[in-house]
C-alpha cells in the first residue's frame, strides 16, 4: 500500500450561504487546485442528498463538468452524514493502491434555502423505517442515546451544556464557522427544548457549505496516516447498549491499527458533535479518553484551545455547523490547517491529528488521522 | 385478551427482533415468526418539542424491551412518570404500539393527538379502553415473563468492546 498525503485543503464558511451548491464546492475546489498548482487525475464528490435538497443527479459528472473536469474519472461517495469521511476514503484508496496518483475530493451541501421541517424529513431518511414510523427525528433518536447515557452516569446535563460553551468559544474565533459567537453554560442549559434532554443549544444548525482536499502520492510533509471504517445497525432498537457507538470503537480500532500507533500520539481532535453529548462519548469511544474520564478532562479545561488535547478547535459541528456531507472534510481541512500552522486566531500546537465523523445515528462511523511528518 | 407482538427469531443464534424482519440482522439468515407478550422494561425514552410532519408536539417516545430481548418504539400519553427499567404494558392499536398502563381519559387524550379522521380516532380510544377493561381483570396472569435487562446485557457486551490502548 502506497502512502497518502494531503497536497491542499480548502473550505467555505459554513452558514446560510446565498450560493448554489455547485458554486460553494467549485469556491473549495479552485482554492484546493491553485493551492495545489496541478491537476487531478481523478475526482471524488460527495454530497448526501443533492436530489432532494438542490435537485441534481448524477453528481459525479454534474459537478465534473462545472469544475472543467468532464473528462476526469469521477465518482460519487454517500454514507449519509459521514459523506464527505468516505470520499476521503475512496480517494484514499485510489492512491493507496496505485489506481491514481492525484485525487481531487470536494463534498458540499445547499440546505437552507429549504424549509426547516422539510430539511428535518429529508435527513431522517437515513433513520430506520419502523423507528421514523414513529416520529422518530436525529434529534429524537440523539436523545434516546442521551437519556441512556445520563441515566448510566456517564456525564451530566452540564457536561452536555460545557461542550457547546467550549465549542461556541472554539467557533468565536474561526473565521469559517456558522456560530461566530460565544455561549454562557447558563444559555444553553436554559435554551429551548428540542427532545428533552436535548435542547436548542446542545445540536449543530443546518448549514450550506463545502470543502475540499487534494490527495497525492508524492510525498508533502502532511500524511493521510490512516483511515478507518466501523458499521452498525440502521435499527437503533436493535443495538445492545444506547450509550456507546460501537461502529466508533470499530472506525477507531481500524485507523490506529492501520497508522500503526495508538491515540496516546493525538495532539488535536475534530469530533461529530452533531448533539453536544456525543462528543464526550466519542473521546471514549475512540480511546482518546479512557471510559469516565473524558468529562473530568473536560472541567480541567484539557480540551480547550490551550489544553492539554484541543478538541474541535474549529468550533465543531455544534459552531462551525453541520453543512452534511461536506462536513467530514471540513475536519480534515481544519486538521490539515492546525498541523501546518494556518489555523489563524485559533491555532493549537500539533503534529497529530484525529477526526471523527458520524453516519446517521453512529450507523457508518470514520476515524482518521493526520500526521505533520515532515 | 392479553396483548401479544409480533416478532420473529433468528433460528442460528436465537434473537428476536420487533416489528418481524425476514432476514436476521445479524447474519444472512431467514427468520421464523415468534408473538411477544406484551410488557416490557424501558430502555429510553423521550418527549419531542419540534414533531416532524405528521405528528403534533409533544410527542412521547420510548424504546420498550420485551421478553426475549426484542425492542420496540412506542407512543404514550406522557413521560413524566417513566423512567428507565420501569416495567410498562404495550398494547398494538391499527398497527401503532403504545407504553403504559393508562387510564380511559388518558387514552381518549392520546388518541385524539393522533393524524386522522375523528370517527376513527374515537373508534381507536373505544377500542383501547375495552382493552384496558379486560387488562385489568388478565394482568396478574400475564406477568410470568421478566424481560431481559437493559444494563446486563449492555455491560457484558461492552466488556469486549471498548478500545484497549487508553490515554
Amino acid at each position: 500500500m502506497r502512502n497518502v498525503w494531503i497536497a491542499a485543503a480548502a473550505m467555505t464558511r459554513f452558514g446560510r450561504r446565498s450560493e448554489t451548491l455547485d458554486d460553494l464546492m467549485a469556491d473549495a475546489a479552485l482554492e484546493v487546485l491553485s493551492e495545489a498548482d496541478c491537476q487531478p487525475d481523478a475526482l471524488v464528490v460527495t454530497s448526501m442528498a443533492p436530489e432532494e435538497l438542490v435537485g441534481e443527479g448524477n453528481l459525479a459528472s454534474h459537478i465534473g463538468t462545472y469544475l472543467g473536469l468532464s473528462r476526469t474519472p469521477g465518482l460519487r461517495v454517500e454514507t449519509a452524514t459521514s459523506s464527505g469521511a468516505a470520499a476521503l476514503y475512496a480517494a484514499f484508496a485510489l492512491i493507496a493502491s496505485g489506481l491514481h496518483n492525484r485525487v481531487l475530493v470536494v463534498g458540499g451541501e445547499k440546505m437552507t434555502h429549504v424549509s426547516t421541517p422539510r430539511v428535518s424529513e429529508i435527513i431522517s431518511r437515513v433513520i430506520d423505517p419502523h423507528e421514523r414510523s414513529y416520529g422518530a427525528t436525529m434529534p429524537a433518536l440523539a436523545a434516546l442515546v442521551t437519556r441512556a447515557a445520563l441515566a448510566k452516569g456517564l456525564f451530566t446535563e452540564a457536561d452536555m451544556a460545557r461542550v457547546s460553551v467550549k465549542n461556541h468559544a472554539n467557533g468565536a474565533r474561526n473565521p469559517y464557522a456558522h456560530f461566530q459567537q460565544a455561549v454562557t453554560l447558563d444559555e444553553v442549559m436554559t435554551s429551548r427544548m428540542i427532545a428533552d434532554p436535548l435542547r436548542l443549544q446542545h445540536c449543530c444548525p443546518i448549514s450550506d457549505g463545502a470543502a475540499a482536499v487534494l490527495l497525492t502520492s508524492d510525498p508533502t510533509g502532511l500524511k493521510l496516516a490512516a483511515i478507518g471504517q466501523g458499521s452498525d445497525y440502521l435499527a437503533v432498537r436493535y443495538r445492545s447498549s444506547l450509550a456507546t457507538f460501537r461502529a466508533t470503537q470499530d472506525a477507531a480500532k481500524a485507523a490506529f491499527n492501520m497508522a500503526g500507533f495508538g491515540p496516546e500520539r493525538v495532539q488535536v481532535a475534530e469530533i461529530h458533535d452533531a448533539f453536544a453529548p456525543f462528543e464526550i462519548l466519542a473521546l471514549e469511544d475512540t480511546g482518546l479518553f479512557p471510559p469516565g474520564k473524558a468529562t473530568r478532562a473536560m472541567q480541567n479545561g484539557e480540551l480547550a484551545l490551550e489544553g492539554r488535547l484541543p478538541v474541535n478547535p474549529s468550533g465543531g459541528l455544534n459552531s462551525r455547523g453541520h453543512a452534511l456531507a461536506a462536513t467530514g472534510l471540513a475536519q480534515v481541512v481544519e486538521l490539515a490547517w492546525q498541523l501546518t500552522g494556518r489555523a489563524v486566531g485559533r491555532q493549537v500546537k500539533a503534529t497529530v491529528g484525529l477526526a471523527h465523523s458520524i453516519g446517521g445515528m453512529a450507523t457508518n462511523n470514520w476515524v482518521t488521522l493526520l500526521e505533520q511528518v515532515a | 385478551m392479553m396483548e401479544t407482538v409480533a416478532a420473529s427469531r433468528c433460528p442460528d443464534c436465537g434473537w428476536v427482533v420487533a416489528p418481524p424482519a425476514r432476514i436476521c440482522p445479524r447474519h444472512p439468515v431467514e427468520m421464523t415468526p415468534v408473538e411477544l407478550s406484551g410488557y416490557g422494561s424501558v430502555v429510553s425514552y423521550t418527549t419531542l418539542t419540534v414533531a416532524p410532519a405528521g405528528f403534533k408536539p409533544p410527542l412521547h417516545i420510548a424504546v420498550v424491551e420485551l421478553p426475549g430481548g426484542a425492542r420496540i418504539f412506542c407512543h404514550g400519553r406522557e413521560t413524566r412518570q417513566l423512567r428507565i427499567g420501569r416495567r410498562v404494558a404495550v398494547e398494538q392499536i391499527d398497527g401503532i404500539f403504545y407504553f403504559a398502563s393508562l387510564g380511559v381519559a388518558d387514552r381518549v387524550s392520546l388518541f385524539w393527538k393522533r393524524r386522522g379522521a375523528a370517527p376513527d380516532r374515537t373508534r381507536d380510544a373505544v377500542k383501547s379502553a375495552i382493552k384496558r377493561f379486560f387488562d385489568v381483570y388478565k394482568r396478574p396472569s400475564s406477568e410470568s415473563t421478566p424481560p431481559t435487562g437493559d444494563s446486563a446485557r449492555a455491560n457484558e457486551e461492552e466488556k469486549n468492546q471498548r478500545p484497549a490502548e487508553k490515554r
